[in-house]
């Protein structure tokens, strides 16, 4: 879970949205803020669910605030 | 630091003072059985769990009063994935505890040191569990 190829803008929608804090996005989310901590760090990869929620929160497609980077051995080139 | 990982902590630390009557038990089998009184070690494990217990409720309640708000949320996806990562090396070190503790009715223990082996296997698989998850908790993931 630690190395994952997975980025987010969610620090930068933070500060766009008012500088919404990670604990007010945690409760709307319903996460502990420390999880949203690992997810900004990209230490956790959280579940289709809670990325739904967080791309709701801040008006936004999923891709939009997840990106997935695979690398050259993953997909064969 | 989050409500469950102080929670976490508050056990592995009270779950060590076991370790005073496991110590006691080692102590009396390498001084041939004259560790102490007949009701010593009886006395001494309900002495330790029973402030094992007293601990765990007072400082949890203390814990939920002074952050009531982080005591009522729910166990999220990242703290139960936590939770099911810590239970597997736990649950393999009671599985090889056990197989091991079979071993010893060919070395001639007693019933008494039989059941104390189970217990002290049961008590350092709940301090792996307890470590695992801090591990984890720690590395944030």
């Amino acid at each position: 879970m630690g190395d994952n190829h997975i980025t987010n803008a969610i620090r930068r929608l933070r500060f766009e949205h008012g500088e919404m804090t990670q604990q007010a996005l945690a409760e709307r989310i319903g996460v502990t803020r420390q999880t949203v901590n690992a997810i900004e760090q990209g230490k956790y990869s959280p579940s289709l669910e809670v990325a739904f929620k967080i791309s709701a929160v801040f008006g936004q497609p999923l891709e939009a605030v997840f990106h997935y980077q695979p690398d050259a051995a993953s997909t064969g080139v | 630091m989050s409500f469950r990982e102080k929670s976490d902590w508050l056990s592995f630390a009270s779950l060590c003072l076991l370790g005073i009557y496991f110590f006691e038990i080692g102590r009396g089998v390498v001084m041939g059985g004259q560790g102490g009184g007949p009701y010593y070690y009886f006395t001494l494990f309900w002495v330790l769990v029973g402030a094992l217990l007293v601990i765990q409720v007072v400082t949890h309640t203390v814990l939920a009063m002074r952050s009531p708000r982080d005591a009522k949320m729910p166990v999220d996806e990242r703290e139960r994935l936590i939770h099911l990562r810590a239970t597997p090396p736990a649950y393999f070190l009671l599985l090889v505890g056990a197989f091991l503790t079979i071993g010893t009715m060919h070395m001639g223990f007693s019933v008494w040191q039989f059941a104390h082996c189970i217990l002290f296997v049961i008590w350092v698989a709940e301090l792996l569990r307890y470590g695992m998850r801090l591990f984890y908790y720690r590395r944030a993931v």
